[in-house]
């Protein structure tokens, strides 16, 4: 790997682009191609499958790629060297979430070795694939391994030759890859969630339909399975009354027509086990609307029940934005993403930036699911930790 | 007689029947559980705010118990509270009883069916607070009626909240130099700080000896593979695989299930290690989407209808995942609580699991 990061580096900024750009567009047809074994692999139904690859890979184009270049070495390609070599512990629940990590390490010259789960290496396999169709150089500085986690011998050889290592885990498991590899080494991504705020604004009767077509799409993508999944909406409103009511509109004009466009996959047994257990105490609370394949809780902010996922979200009724933000800042850095209104947005956007525990991005809700190639990740550009100083 | 005093008669009665030796008609028991829960129903707002299945009664998830009182009778009639384990209010199960009658019932008949079928009484030594020391608890409470019912003699082997080691050793090379079978009683975890603690000492326990483990760790202590635990005790104690059983029970339930293999091994045939169901209770392995019964051996999550539940509810949906043994069930572990699931806890499993 080493040797082929060095190859890579030889090749210029504007060759890996095109490259990228061709290798992303090869393995867009590459998972049209295999999407019922992506399917299988990853729990996702079939028309989720295709439109997880389609809007991840169709916004990769040369120019976007070029242009995140510019911005990560300003100046000059010489300004500041890659690193050596990038370790990447994949996560599993979100299956294109290798694309950002590999594809802009890639970009600015890094090789990357991709820790893949067992059960889940289809896409990284697919991947490595398509950058080998496309260019040799390219698609020898991305290699997967995958073994059993706890296996400390090959854990220390993944690590072993990497300038820098990104892992998602939990505070145990960044601490345990910190004591090897140095704070300074790692790329941590810790336990995320994510929240929707809709504003007063966003309920009327105009802007309803809209504003529940793109949260239905947030809370819909990828089974809820992501940190970038709305796990809970803040809805402004003086009285739960029309929460409860707009809690009924999102499950009639909104999950329950996603069942037909874009359905579950199967739920796990332990998932399930959790989503009984959730749904009850709503069912108890006489908050619970539920379908087929999803179920809607409202609640008071005080009293917030993190759900299993798997289109289980809550709605919570806020009289004001700020009681919506006293509710996130106990998330600190958990909370990865922010998805407003787009009346909204620039409020959030000022209060996160405002709220100095809280370093979660922003988008339009809608978009939540599919943040651009350059979306920042944990408060740091993409490209964070994948250069020398 | 109220309809609630004329319930508990009933459930009294198939218990009973059933400690005396008869069978149990499993449609006499769902009849029972049918007419409980339509009463519970009525009396017990949350549970009257579940949508019932077309089938059978509904369910109430056992986390209810943690942030309400399920109870069909005002709280100044409680004789007891059991509380579940944990460290905050949020994380434990409040089960309010009215009286005891049927739990001393269904815990005494399972018992003596399951634990101590080829004796009156035997010698206990408890790896567990006293019912004093802990009064909330529905487990230690259990063990002392075990001392009362089943135990010629009993000791206790905690002392100041911990596993009193030179206690349980004395009691231990006593019973060795007796020759008398003992029962030795406890939470798995006691039984493994006694595996981390006891070092070289082995003992060599009478034929008939027994162990009854019961419980999770819940981080008390390090977890261990219950085949391992299982080879650990038998190597410690000197006591047979068959002997050495769990007992599987919980804060929202009246009744206890117990392993197969003493009761098999004392009667025969042997078959697989699995929990057996009283038949006052129905055990059913559900499919975690529609909560309906699923078939055959697949892996549900456990529901439970308990009929010893009488003033809370019958009906319990566990977070525990089960699948049907022949006419058992075996629990595969319990589901996490409900925690935020995001790229972390999908890369831990990815890293964990492999």
């Amino acid at each position: 790997m080493l040797g082929a990061g060095r190859a890579l580096r030889e090749t210029s900024t504007a060759e890996r682009a095109a490259w990228l750009a061709e290798a992303a567009a090869e393995l867009r047809r590459s998972a049209r191609q295999a999407v019922q074994e992506l399917s299988d692999a990853t729990g996702l139904s079939v028309p989720m499958v295709d439109w997880a690859a389609r809007t991840t890979l169709d916004t990769i184009d040369e120019s976007g790629l070029l242009d995140l270049a510019a911005r990560a070495r300003p100046g000059s390609e010489h300004a500041s060297a890659p690193i050596s070599m990038l370790a990447l512990v994949l996560a599993g629940n979100v299956f294109t979430a290798s694309v950002r990590s590999v594809f802009v390490a890639l970009l600015v010259g890094a090789p990357v070795l991709v820790k893949a789960s067992s059960k889940e290496l289809t896409f990284p396999a697919m991947t490595k694939d398509a950058l080998r169709t496309v260019n040799p150089t390219l698609g020898a500085a991305m290699d997967t391994v995958t073994f059993r986690g706890g296996d400390v011998g090959c854990e220390a050889a993944l690590v072993e030759r990497a300038e820098a290592v990104s892992v998602y885990g939990s505070d145990e498991t960044i601490a345990a890859m910190a004591s090897r590899v140095g704070r300074d080494s790692l790329i941590a991504h810790g336990h995320g969630v994510s929240v929707a705020y809709c504003g007063a604004g966003a309920l009327t009767d105009a802007r309803r339909g809209e504003t529940i077509a793109r949260l239905s799409l947030d809370i819909c993508a990828y089974d809820q399975r992501g940190c970038l999944s709305p796990q809970l909406v803040f809805v402004e409103t003086s009285t739960k009354q029309p929460a409860e009511d707009f809690a009924v509109h999102l499950a009639e004009q909104g999950l329950a027509p996603m069942e037909r466009t874009l359905p579950r996959g199967p739920l796990p047994a332990s998932v399930g086990a959790e989503q009984a257990q959730w749904r009850g105490v709503a069912e108890v609370e006489g908050t619970l609307i539920r379908g087929r394949s999803y179920g809607i809780a409202v609640r008071s902010a005080e009293s917030i029940r993190w759900s299993p996922g798997y289109r289980n979200v809550t709605v919570v009724p806020v009289r004001t934005i700020e009681e919506a933000f006293d509710a996130m800042i106990p998330m600190g850095a958990s909370l990865k993403c922010v998805g407003a209104d787009p009346a909204s947005i620039s409020d959030v956007r000022a209060l996160l930036g405002e709220n100095l525990t809280l370093n979660a991005h922003s988008c339009p809700i809608g978009s939540m699911q599919t943040p651009a190639l350059d979306a920042p990740a944990d408060g740091f550009p993409i490209w964070h930790g994948l250069l020398s100083p | 007689m109220s309809r609630r005093n004329e319930l508990k008669s009933r459930i009294e009665a198939m218990i009973e029947r059933f400690d005396q030796g008869e069978q149990v008609d499993p449609a006499h028991r769902d009849e029972l559980i049918e007419d409980l829960a339509t009463w519970q129903a009525s009396g017990i707002p949350e549970y009257g705010r579940l949508q019932r299945d077309i089938d059978w009664p509904a369910a109430l998830p056992t986390d209810v118990f943690r942030f309400r009182r399920i109870a069909a009778h005002p709280v100044e009639e409680d004789v007891r509270v059991f509380l579940s384990s944990g460290t905050t209010s949020s994380e434990r199960s409040v089960h309010a009883y009215r009286d005891l009658r049927l739990y001393d019932l269904a815990a005494r008949a399972a018992a003596r069916r399951m634990l101590f079928p080829d004796v009156g009484e035997i010698r206990l030594v408890i790896l567990a607070p006293h019912e004093d020391d802990a009064p909330e608890s529905s487990l230690e409470y259990m063990l002392t009626r075990f001392a009362e019912w089943f135990g010629d003699e009993c000791t206790w082997a905690w002392r100041h909240g911990q596993l009193d080691l030179d206690r349980l050793t004395d009691v231990l090379r006593r019973a060795e130099s007796s020759g008398a079978p003992i029962a030795l009683l406890g939470t798995s975890f006691a039984f493994v700080h006694a595996e981390d603690s006891l070092g070289p000492r082995r003992f060599e326990l009478a034929p008939g000896s027994r162990v009854m483990q019961t419980g999770g760790y819940k981080g008390r202590s390090r977890a261990v593979d219950p085949e391992v635990l299982l080879e650990a005790i038998g190597d410690r104690y000197g006591i047979p695989a068959p002997f050495i059983i769990n007992e599987f029970g919980a804060t929202e339930l009246s009744s206890q299930f117990y392993e197969t293999t003493l009761r098999e091994g004392v009667d025969g045939p042997p078959g697989p290690r699995r929990l057996w169901v009283p038949p006052w209770v129905r055990a059913t392995p559900v499919d975690p989407d529609t909560l309906r019964p699923v078939a055959g051996d697949t892996v549900g999550i456990l529901r439970i209808d308990d009929t010893a539940n009488l003033d809370s509810v019958c009906c319990i949906q566990t977070a525990d995942l089960a699948k049907r043994v022949e006419e058992g069930i075996v629990v595969l572990g319990r589901a996490q609580g409900a925690t935020p699931r995001g790229c972390s806890l999908a890369a831990d499993e990815a890293m964990g699991a492999g």
